[in-house]
């Protein structure tokens, strides 16, 4: 059976039939949608099962398209593409299931993030750069709808910012697609092959130019200082559902990018500006971490701590491209790259569900007014804390094997920017501490005496997210032996 | 000549006339809706449009045909071309055609001379066609002539309107005066070639003096150039499209500006072959010049029909890329005449919803397409999708169109160029939301007047042209093919 294929296919039909639904649908959209995007996380499931770990890309599907320019419908997982993808599929459930706009998921509502999940899926699962453009796209168009209309206050202003930036991001992958094309011989759309006999073994200027293209389209999307200035707007107008498919999901589409094409195919011109994307990683690093310091909006605060974490990935990824750098190094740098997007994802969803429950609730998500929560709301409080400290970094949770497998292979080729990145950890765990101290530990105000805990819808989606923090921290290999870019890496790096 | 040459010549001439068939229904078309304007009663006239429209179709088909059958060939001793490049735009035109013809129907119908509307427009795509497969200057010249004729009656048709008389008059003004420049460029060519034939002025033009050359060509350009709406002939199309009634200005930002490409395409590739006095580099900047200020002039746009003006002129820059990289890449003339294709449907989508709003709100404002997703969700979808098509956000025509034409810029050694699209790309996004936003996130300002009838052939124009807008894109294989297919015979 084709499990790639339904697992994109699924949720993209699922659409269709939710747009044509009736005038009153009821419950029926966000029944039709939590099916879909259930069935294919199934999917995706049913193929970790099949999966042959260790044996590098393969499940390929593929149905023609667009021959005469060797286009077609090619899907096949990696370690890379089937845990971003199952990792996607996950936050997807959880995205829905909570909603966004009125209660119970309208139409529109439900079709738009349906489309938005068949995109996402589609971008990780793609071996075809046309396919893996068009998926790019579309989760543009989504996302711009679903933060301008069921938005908060400026989303007017949001939303068109966002798609504007993003589109900045992906025409220039867009002109590196058709370089690689272009050079290609004979000339393809076939990722697979540009992976398996990369075009460019050399840094000439052809290839630093479309590396580039490539560089500053991922940049925008991860994003990296300094083309990270749609992030915040974006992620705190969007509603709360969309801030989490935004950072959760969204944000990896620019590092799996970054490791697809700029490190298997452009290794030789990543190699030489290996150096310069690992500062810009740790300028994002250091930068969203003390901006993340000041803020006192808790989903201003969660949003740049996401450059920050980010940045880690980037450092990693640019570990892995330097020369000299050894296979073994390589391969850690990129399993925790992998690793730290599938923690990151998770985390900062729960972070950003945390942000929305108390927004909801409070009406407020200013740290300096909220007080006494811990006291108020105790489950709350407690799944926030564990939150926090994943978020921070603390052993035992999911980002710390990520960050500290990403610390040991920069390590190896640039000890000053890996030290130096560890400050960022240091600040983060500053400013989540003291976000606990002020809202959550302090006393609480009268105003907030009426605060009722966590409901069980809201339970329902944070608690398994919170469990798969936990989960990863204690047993990273959970992932680790999915991910394996050993097996898949190194096919055309030198 | 001899009896016996002129005898032989007349043969050949005959036996070429099948090759003629698409022209010669266009031809037909215009001839018999004159007949039908006159012999019909007032409320009957619908019948002449629904002849030119079956006409526009015939003429796709035997185009179609005439590739399948006969292949190409130079005709008529070679003044007119039939070859892949004339008949992909028969094809363009005839079903373009058919769809403006569609929604004409409910802003001319009813009104005296309706018939009379629908021959000169069957007249003007004739012109378009031969225009597009001329192979000789003296019949550029003069289908130049009967296009801007025709164009100029159907823009000034509702002589009532004194918007509709005023565009009309500057478009037969500008129009002239940029024919009769043409025409003056093609006397310099006639002078160094001593002949009418374009294969004859591209064994001549070579080996002239580089100025003479040069000067010529510049003179010749601008009556294209004028059709396409390049810039800086483009000052005619915001204040036309607005004045003309509806319809018209969907004609004009399809037909003559595809058949000017088209020429502009076969004159400047046979007349100055191999890149003489490298137009190539010219024309590359007039296409990043032409799609710069065509975006840069939509952006303060608030009514719409002159934010498409401005956009259509936009996308003639994206065209002209493909004409550009004619010299240098065989993508160049696939690109032009696939992106053709999908900017005639996306853009007739994206009039035919205008005309709709028009028609329900009297008002082509920003304004008036507030909350148009609540009250017509149909409109709103091929609003939303023809829209970004023109963007170029995939996976729709216009998607594949750019990804085709920045295929052949970059083949043809002109990345700056494709540079140059994708900024003006992330220009154009921005007046495009400009309109997309309102409809989906705004109430209405005011209810609508009591909802017209439904016009049946205005909703399945719009229900087709929307369609193909997502086809032509997802579905691209066969077009692309045919794109690829449609070589240019060289005179």
């Amino acid at each position: 059976m084709p499990l790639l294929t339904l697992a994109v296919v699924l949720p993209l039909l699922a659409a269709a039939l939710v747009a044509l639904l009736g005038d009153r649908p009821g419950r029926a959209p966000q029944a039709m949608a939590l099916g879909a995007s259930v069935l294919s996380l199934l999917a995706l499931a049913a193929t970790w099962v099949r999966f042959d770990s260790g044996a590098g890309m393969q499940l390929l599907e593929e149905a023609t398209w667009i021959p005469s320019l060797d286009i077609a419908w090619r899907l096949g997982v990696d370690g890379m593409s089937l845990s971003l993808s199952v990792m996607s599929a996950v936050l997807f459930v959880a995205a829905i299931a909570y909603g966004v706009g009125p209660r119970p998921l309208g139409r529109g509502a439900a079709a738009l993030l349906l489309l938005l999940e068949a995109a996402c899926l589609a971008f990780f699962l793609a071996q075809d750069f046309f396919l893996f453009y068009v998926a790019f796209d579309v989760t543009l168009v989504a996302m711009y709808f679903l933060i301008a209309l069921w938005g908060e206050e400026n989303r007017r202003y949001a939303a068109p910012k966002f798609f504007l930036y993003t589109l900045v991001g992906s025409l220039p992958v867009l002109l590196g697609i058709i370089a690689l094309f272009l050079q290609s011989e004979p000339n393809t759309f076939d990722m697979t092959r540009l992976v398996a006999d990369p075009v460019f073994r050399d840094a000439g200027t052809g290839a630093s130019l479309i590396f580039l293209a490539f560089f500053v389209g991922f940049a925008v999307k991860t994003p990296i200082v300094p083309f990270h200035t749609w992030l915040p707007a974006a992620h705190v107008e969007a509603p709360t559902a969309g801030s989490v498919l935004l950072a959760g999901v969204m944000l990896k589409l620019g590092t799996y990018g970054l490791v697809r094409v700029n490190l298997q195919m452009l290794g030789a011109p990543f190699a030489k500006y290996a150096l310069a994307v690992a500062i810009l990683g740790l300028v994002s690093v250091l930068y969203g971490a003390l901006v993340a310091l000041a803020q006192r909006d808790l989903k201003r605060l969660i949003a740049y701590t996401s450059i920050n974490h980010m940045g880690y990935v980037v450092i990693g990824v640019a570990a892995a491209a330097a020369g000299g750098i050894s296979a073994e190094a390589r391969a850690l740098a990129i399993d925790g790259a992998v690793l730290q997007m599938i923690a990151h994802g998770i985390v900062t969803s729960a972070l950003f569900f945390i942000a929305g429950f108390i927004a909801h609730r409070a009406g407020t998500r200013d740290l300096h007014e909220l007080s006494g929560l811990m006291r108020r709301m105790p489950v709350y409080g407690g799944l926030t804390a564990l939150a926090f400290f994943a978020s921070l970094g603390l052993p035992g949770l999911a980002q710390f094997p990520a960050e500290l497998q990403i610390f040991l292979a920069a390590f190896d080729v640039w000890p000053a920017v890996a030290a130096l990145a560890a400050l960022g950890l240091v600040i983060t765990a500053g400013l989540f501490l003291l976000a606990l101290q002020r809202a959550f530990l302090s006393e609480p105000a009268e105003r907030w005496a009426g605060l009722r805990d966590l409901g069980r819808l809201e339970l329902g989606v944070l608690v398994p997210l919170i469990v798969l923090t936990v989960a990863l921290g204690i047993y990273p290999r959970l992932a680790l032996d999915l991910i394996d870019a050993g097996s898949w890496l190194g096919v055309g790096l030198p | 000549m001899t009896v016996g040459e002129m005898k032989a010549m007349e043969e050949r001439m005959v036996a070429d006339l099948p090759w003629l068939a698409p022209i010669g229904a266009l031809a037909l078309a215009a001839i018999v809706a004159v007949a039908l304007a006159l012999a019909l009663p007032r409320g009957r006239q619908g019948l002449a449009g629904a002849w030119v429209a079956g006409a526009h179709l015939s003429a796709a088909a035997l185009a179609a045909g005439v590739w399948l059958d006969r292949g190409f060939k130079a005709v008529m001793e070679g003044t007119v071309v039939v070859d892949g490049a004339a008949l992909a735009l028969i094809g363009i035109l005839g079903i373009s055609g058919a769809l403006v013809v569609a929604l004409a129907r409910p802003v001319v119908g009813g009104t005296d001379r309706e018939g009379e509307f629908y021959a000169v427009l069957a007249a003007t795509s004739l012109a378009a066609a031969v225009l597009g497969a001329a192979g000789d200057v003296a019949l550029i010249a003069l289908s130049l002539g009967l296009l801007s004729l025709g164009s100029f009656v159907l823009t000034g048709y509702l002589r009532a309107s004194t918007r509709g008389n005023e565009a009309g008059l500057k478009y037969y003004i500008f129009g002239t005066v940029s024919a009769a420049v043409m025409v003056y460029g093609l006397t310099w060519w006639f002078g160094l070639a001593g002949s009418t034939s374009l294969a004859a002025i591209g064994r001549a033009l070579p080996g002239a003096p580089e100025v003479v050359v040069i000067a010529s060509s510049a003179l010749v350009l601008a009556g294209l150039a004028y059709k396409a709406s390049l810039v800086p002939f483009h000052f005619w199309a915001p204040d036309v499209y607005d004045g003309a009634p509806l319809p018209v200005a969907a004609y004009l930002s399809v037909l003559p500006k595809l058949a000017g490409l088209v020429a502009l395409a076969r004159v400047l590739s046979a007349a100055l072959p191999d890149d003489t006095v490298g137009w190539s580099t010219a024309v590359a900047v007039i296409a990043a010049v032409t799609m710069t200020l065509g975006n840069l002039a939509a952006l303060r746009q608030r009514n719409v029909v002159r934010l498409l003006a401005y956009s259509s002129i936009a996308q003639s820059g994206y065209l002209l890329m493909g004409v550009a990289a004619l010299p240098w890449s065989d993508q160049g003339l696939p690109a032009l005449l696939y992106y053709a294709a999908a900017y005639a449907v996306t853009n007739l989508a994206a009039f035919a919803v205008v005309l709709a709003v028009q028609r329900e709100r009297g008002s082509v404002d920003v304004g008036a397409f507030a909350g148009l997703g609540r009250r017509h969700p149909w409109w709103t979808a091929a609003l939303v999708l023809s829209f970004l098509s023109l963007v170029g956000i995939p996976p729709l025509a216009g998607f594949v169109g750019k990804l085709e034409v920045f295929t052949a810029a970059i083949d043809a050694g002109q990345a700056w160029l494709a540079v140059v699209a994708v900024a003006n790309t992330v220009v154009s996004l921005h007046y495009y939301l400009r309109v997309i936003a309102p409809t989906v996130l705004d109430r209405e300002v005011q209810p609508a007047p009591e909802p017209l009838g439904a016009d049946r052939g205005l909703a399945v124009a719009l229900g087709a042209a929307t369609v193909a807008t997502v086809l032509v894109g997802v579905a691209a294989e066969p077009l692309l093919r045919i794109a690829a297919g449609a070589t240019m015979l060289g005179g």
